[in-house]
C-alpha cells in the first residue's frame, strides 16, 4: 500500500518508531542461551529466596533495629557463597559471564522476598558498572580478579560506587547542576598520583566494600570539567569509613560515610581524568563526565526499576496471601469483587513495571552498555571458550594501554549522542515509573490487610519501609522525571532549556 | 483552623503546643526506638504521665466523672498538635477516649464512676482498648461466659492498645449462644491473662500495642449483651474525625519540615525550593494539608452541632485525609532526599505513623463499603 521509502519516511518521524517499540524490534535479536541463561538466574534466586533470603529477611531487619549498629557481614558472606558477587562479571574478566539484562529478572526476584537483600547483591554492579564503563581494562582486570579471589577464598570482595557528598546528591548527576554545586571531594594532582580529601555519604555496602570507585574534582568550583574518577581500596592510608545511618528500611545494606584525608592514590588507580579524556577524545571533559554518568545509571536505574518492581512483587504477594487466607463475613475474601480488582491492579503494575525495565534493558543492549558483549558472535564466543582460553590469551592483552584505548573508544567516542539520549531516558522511566508501583502496590496491600499487615512478623509493613527509598536513591524520581524529558521528549521542544528556570 | 472556629478552645491550644513542645518534641527518636534500644518503659511510660498530670485525657469525658466536658473539637485541635510532633502520643489519648466513648455510649455510669474519678494514676485512668479493630469484623473474638453472678472471659485479643501499660482493658467478646458482641471491662493484672511482648509495628512506636490471652479472665459487663455493635459504631462515628484529626496533624508535621529544608537546602547553587518541581510538591502538599484540615474542621462543626447525617461525613472525610496524608508524608520523604529517609530526621516517621493511622478502626475499603451501604441502601 505503501513504498517502503515512504513507509521509513512515516515511521522516522518523531516518536521514532523503533525507538517507541523497542522489544518488536531487538527482541527476535536476542541469542536464544540468554534465554536459558535467564532462566537459571531466575531459578537460582528463586532457591536462594527459599533457603536464605526468606528465612533471614525479617530476623535480620528487627535484629538491626536492635541494635542500629549491627551489620549483617554472614549475609553477604551467604551471596558470596552463592556466586553472586562474580555471577555477572564477563568471562573475560574471569567472572561467570552471566548477561547483564539477566540480573534485572534475578534482583527483582529477590527483591520480591526483601529489597534489602537484593540491593546487598545488585549495589555491586552499580560498582561494577562503574568501573567498566570509566574503561580502563587494566584496572577493571584488577579490581574483577580481587572479587573472584575473594568468591574463590570466602572472604566477599565487593564494589562500591561513590558519588553523593553532604553537600551534593542530586548535583553529582547531571553535569549541568555539577557545575554549578558545592561539591566537597578535591582530588590535588601530585607525582604520581593524586591527593585525595573530603567524605562521601550515605554509600551503599559501604561497610562492606574493598574496592570504592571514587569521583573527586580537581576544582571544586569547576567540578563539572574537572572529574576524576579514583579507585580506592579499604585499608589505603587516608581512607576511613565513618558511621552507617539509621535508616527507614532496606536496613541490612548500609548506607555508609567514607572519610579521605590525604589518602594518595597512585596513577595506577585513576581511571579518569581529564588529561585520560584528551589522549583519546576530542569531546570535553564535561560531555565524557554526562555521558558516563548517563552510561552507569541507564544499567543501575534498570536495576533499581526491578527492585520496584520486586517491591511491588512482594506486596502483592503479601495481600494475596493475605486475602486466600482471610474470610469477611464468613466468605474467603477473594471471592469479593473489589478485592479481586485491587489484586488485578497490583498484579498489572508488577507487568507493566518489567515491561519497562524491559525496554531499558534492551536499550543498553542493543543502543549502550551491553551492545559489545551482546552481539551475537561476540555473545556466543564469550560463552562458549573456555574460561583457561581468557585467562592465558586475553588476560595478558587487557593490561596494555591499547586494550583500554579501544574500550575507552567503543565506549566514549563510538556511542551516538541519540543513542545515548535513548538509553538513559529509558532508564529514568523505568526508575521512576517501577518504584512509583513498588510504592503503590504497598499502600494497596496495607489497605487491604488493615492491622494484620502494620506488624513486623506479617512482611507487608517492611516492604513499604524498604519501597521509599528507591524513590530516592540512583537520582530522585523527579531528577529521573526530567531526565526522561530532557533526553527523549525535548528534541521536540527546541524552546525548552534545563536546570536554567 | 478549629480554634478559629471556637475561641475557647485557645487555652488548650497554648497548653497542649507548650506540651508538645517541651515534653515530646526533645523524645521523638529515642521513644520511636520503642520496642528496642535502652529505653526501659519508665521513659515511655513518663510521656503518658505527663499528658494524665495535664488532665488532657478527660477532655471529651463529661465533668460528672471529673472530666471537662469538651467535645470533639477540643479533641481534634489536641490531637493534631501532639501528632504534629509525635503522633504515638496522639494514639495513647485516641485510645483512652475510644475506651471512654464505649463506656459513655452504653451508660455505664457505675464503670465511669469506677473508672475516672478515683484513679490514682495514668496506668489507672488510661484504659487499654483495641483500637485497630472493627470486633464487627474481627475473626476472632474472646468468648465470654456467665457464671449468673459474673462474667468470664476466654480467649485471644490480638493488638490490644495500651495492653501493657494500663489496668483496665475494654475488651469485645461474643457472649455464647447470643448474636453479635459484647463489652467488657477487665483488670489487665487480673489472674488468666496473658500478655505477649511489645507487637513491633510500622509506626506510632511510642505507644505499646500487645497480643493477650484470656482465661477464665473475670469481667464486668459494660452496657448490654449483644450491644457492642451499636456502642461502637456510635463511639467511632465521632472518633473517626479524631483518627483524621491525627492525620492532619501529621501532614502539618511534614509539609512544615519539609518547607524548612528545602529552604536551606541548596543544589543546582540554589535553595531547592527554588526548583519550580520542588515548588510544586511542596505545593501539592500544602493543598491536601489544608484540605485535610477543612475536612477536620466541618467534621467537627457538623458533629458539634449536629447536623444532618454527621455521622456520614466524619467517615467519608476522615478516609478522605487518609488517603491524603498518605501521599503527604511519602512527598515530605522525597523533598528532603536521602536524608528524609534517615532516622535523624522527622520524616520518615511520619511516612510509618500516617499509615498506621490509616488503620485505625478497622479495614478502610470496609467503612468505605459501609458507608455506601448507608448511603444507598
Ligand atoms: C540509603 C541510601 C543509599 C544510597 N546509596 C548510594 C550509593 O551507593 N552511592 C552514592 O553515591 N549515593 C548513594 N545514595 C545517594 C542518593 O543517590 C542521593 O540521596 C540522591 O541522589 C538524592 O540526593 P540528596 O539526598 O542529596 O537529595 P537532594 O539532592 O538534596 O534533593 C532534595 C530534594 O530536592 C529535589 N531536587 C534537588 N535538585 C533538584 C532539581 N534541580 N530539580 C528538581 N528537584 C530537585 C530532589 O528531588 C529532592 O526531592 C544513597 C542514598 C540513600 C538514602
Amino acid at each position: 500500500m505503501l513504498k517502503r521509502s515512504k513507509v521509513r519516511s512515516y515511521i522516522e518521524r518523531f516518536p521514532r518508531f523503533e525507538d517507541e517499540s523497542l522489544s518488536l524490534y531487538y527482541a527476535p535479536r536476542m541469542p536464544k542461551a540468554m534465554i536459558r541463561e535467564t532462566e537459571e538466574a531466575v531459578a537460582l534466586a528463586r532457591k536462594f529466596n527459599d533457603e536464605v533470603a526468606r528465612p533471614l529477611a525479617l530476623e535480620l531487619d528487627r535484629k538491626t533495629h536492635e541494635n542500629p549498629d549491627y551489620l549483617p557481614a554472614e549475609l553477604v558472606k551467604k551471596a558470596n557463597e552463592w556466586g553472586f558477587y562474580t555471577m555477572w562479571i564477563p568471562k573475560l574478566f574471569g567472572g561467570k559471564g552471566f548477561n547483564m539484562p539477566s540480573i534485572s529478572y534475578f534482583l527483582e526476584e529477590v527483591g520480591s522476598a526483601c529489597v534489602g537483600i537484593a540491593n546487598v547483591i545488585g549495589v555491586h554492579y552499580l560498582g561494577m558498572a562503574a568501573c567498566m564503563m570509566l574503561s580502563n581494562t587494566r584496572i577493571i582486570k584488577k579490581v574483577m580478579s580481587d572479587v573472584v579471589e575473594g568468591e574463590k577464598t570466602g572472604e566477599p570482595c565487593l564494589i562500591s560506587y561513590c558519588i553523593t557528598e553532604p553537600t551534593a546528591g542530586t548535583d553529582v548527576e547531571e553535569v549541568d547542576l555539577e557545575a554549578k554545586g558545592r561539591l566537597g571531594c578535591h582530588a590535588r594532582k601530585v607525582a604520581g598520583g593524586y591527593i585525595l580529601n573530603g567524605s562521601k555519604i550515605f554509600i551503599s555496602n559501604g561497610h562492606y566494600s574493598t574496592w570504592n570507585v571514587v569521583y573527586a574534582y580537581a576544582d571544586l568550583k569547576r567540578g563539572a570539567d574537572t572529574k576524576v574518577a579514583l579507585m580506592v581500596k579499604r585499608g589505603m592510608k587516608g581512607f576511613s569509613l565513618g558511621t552507617h545511618e539509621n535508616k527507614m528500611g532496606q536496613r541490612v545494606c548500609p548506607a555508609s560515610v567514607l572519610n579521605f584525608e590525604d589518602c594518595f592514590v597512585p596513577d595506577e588507580l585513576v581511571a579518569m581524568d581529564p588529561d585520560i579524556i584528551k589522549s583519546f577524545t576530542k569531546r570535553s571533559p564535561r560531555d565524557v563526565n554526562m555521558q558516563h554518568i548517563d552510561y552507569v545509571f541507564s544499567i543501575s536505574r534498570a536495576g533499581v526499576g526491578a527492585f520496584g518492581i520486586g517491591a511491588a512483587r512482594g506486596a502483592f504477594e503479601a495481600a494475596l496471601k493475605y486475602a486466600n487466607e482471610t474470610e469477611i463475613d464468613g466468605k474467603p475474601m477473594v471471592t469479593y469483587e473489589w478485592v479481586q480488582c485491587r489484586l488485578a491492579e497490583m498484579y498489572a503494575n508488577v507487568r507493566l513495571g518489567r515491561l519497562a525495565y524491559t525496554e531499558a534493558n534492551l536499550a543498553n543492549q542493543h543502543r549502550g552498555a551491553y551492545n559489545l558483549l551482546q552481539m551475537k558472535p561476540i555473545y556466543y564466543y564469550l560463552r562458549y571458550l573456555p574460561g583457561s582460553y581468557f585467562k592465558k590469551i586475553i588476560a595478558p592483552l587487557l593490561d596494555k594501554p591499547i586494550a583500554t584505548w579501544i574500550l575507552s573508544k567503543w565506549y566514549i567516542d563510538w556511542q551516538k549522542p541519540k543513542d545515548q539520549h535513548l538509553t538513559t531516558g529509558l532508564a529514568s522511566m523505568a526508575k521512576f515509573s517501577c518504584t512509583d508501583f513498588g510504592v503503590r502496590n504497598c499502600q494497596m496491600a496495607l489497605e487491604l490487610m488493615g492491622k494484620d499487615g502494620l506488624r513486623q512478623d506479617s512482611g507487608a509493613e517492611k516492604i513499604i519501609r524498604d519501597a521509599k527509598l528507591l524513590q530516592i536513591y540512583e537520582g530522585t524520581n523527579q531528577l529521573n522525571r526530567i531526565n526522561l524529558f530532557k533526553s527523549i521528549v525535548a528534541p521536540t521542544c527546541p524552546k525548552a532549556t534545563f536546570f536554567e528556570e | 483552623m478549629l480554634t478559629a472556629l471556637n475561641n475557647d478552645l485557645k487555652p488548650f491550644e497554648d497548653l497542649i503546643t507548650k506540651f508538645s513542645r517541651e515534653e515530646l518534641k526533645p523524645h521523638v527518636e529515642v521513644r520511636d526506638r520503642y520496642p528496642f534500644g535502652d529505653l526501659d518503659d519508665d521513659v515511655i511510660e513518663a510521656g503518658f504521665r505527663k499528658i494524665y498530670d495535664l488532665g488532657f485525657l478527660g477532655i471529651m469525658l463529661p465533668e460528672k466523672y471529673a472530666g471537662i466536658g469538651q467535645g470533639i473539637s477540643a479533641m481534634c485541635m489536641m490531637l493534631g498538635h501532639v501528632a504534629e510532633v509525635d503522633a504515638s502520643y496522639s494514639l495513647i489519648i485516641f485510645t483512652s477516649a475510644m475506651s471512654q466513648q464505649v463506656i459513655l455510649n452504653a451508660d455505664a455510669d457505675e464503670i465511669a464512676e469506677k473508672i475516672y474519678p478515683k484513679a490514682k494514676d495514668a496506668k489507672e485512668y488510661l484504659v487499654a482498648f483495641p483500637s485497630f479493630t472493627d470486633p464487627g469484623e474481627s475473626k476472632e473474638l474472646p468468648t465470654a461466659s456467665f457464671s449468673g453472678k459474673d462474667y468470664t472471659l476466654t480467649g485471644k485479643l490480638d493488638y490490644l492498645v495500651l495492653g501493657s501499660f494500663s489496668k483496665w482493658a475494654v475488651i469485645p467478646a461474643r457472649v455464647a449462644g447470643r448474636q453479635g458482641y459484647s463489652f467488657f471491662l477487665a483488670d489487665l493484672n487480673g489472674k488468666g491473662v496473658t500478655k505477649s511482648d511489645p507487637i513491633f509495628s510500622l509506626g506510632l512506636h511510642a505507644c505499646p500495642i500487645i497480643d493477650i490471652s484470656l482465661s477464665s479472665v473475670s469481667a464486668r459487663i459494660i452496657g448490654e449483651e449483644g450491644k457492642g455493635e451499636r456502642y461502637f459504631e456510635t463511639a467511632s462515628k465521632i472518633m473517626h474525625a479524631a483518627a483524621a484529626a491525627i492525620n492532619a496533624g501529621i501532614m502539618r508535621g511534614s509539609l512544615k519540615e519539609a518547607v524548612e529544608y528545602t529552604k536551606e537546602r541548596e543544589q543546582g547553587g540554589r535553595p531547592v525550593i527554588n526548583w519550580s518541581e520542588v515548588r510544586m510538591l511542596l505545593a501539592n502538599m500544602a493543598i491536601k494539608s489544608k484540605a485535610a484540615e477543612l475536612c477536620v474542621t466541618q467534621t467537627c462543626k457538623a458533629i458539634d452541632e449536629n447536623l444532618k447525617d454527621w455521622g456520614r461525613t466524619s467517615i467519608a472525610s476522615t478516609l478522605h485525609v487518609h488517603d491524603l496524608a498518605c501521599e503527604v508524608v511519602t512527598d515530605g520523604v522525597q523533598l528532603l532526599g536521602g536524608n528524609g529517609y534517615m532516622k535523624d530526621y522527622g520524616q520518615e516517621k511520619r511516612y510509618r505513623d500516617a499509615r498506621q493511622v490509616m488503620a485505625l478502626l478497622g479495614l478502610a475499603p470496609l467503612k468505605k463499603l459501609a458507608l455506601i451501604k448507608e448511603i444507598a441502601g
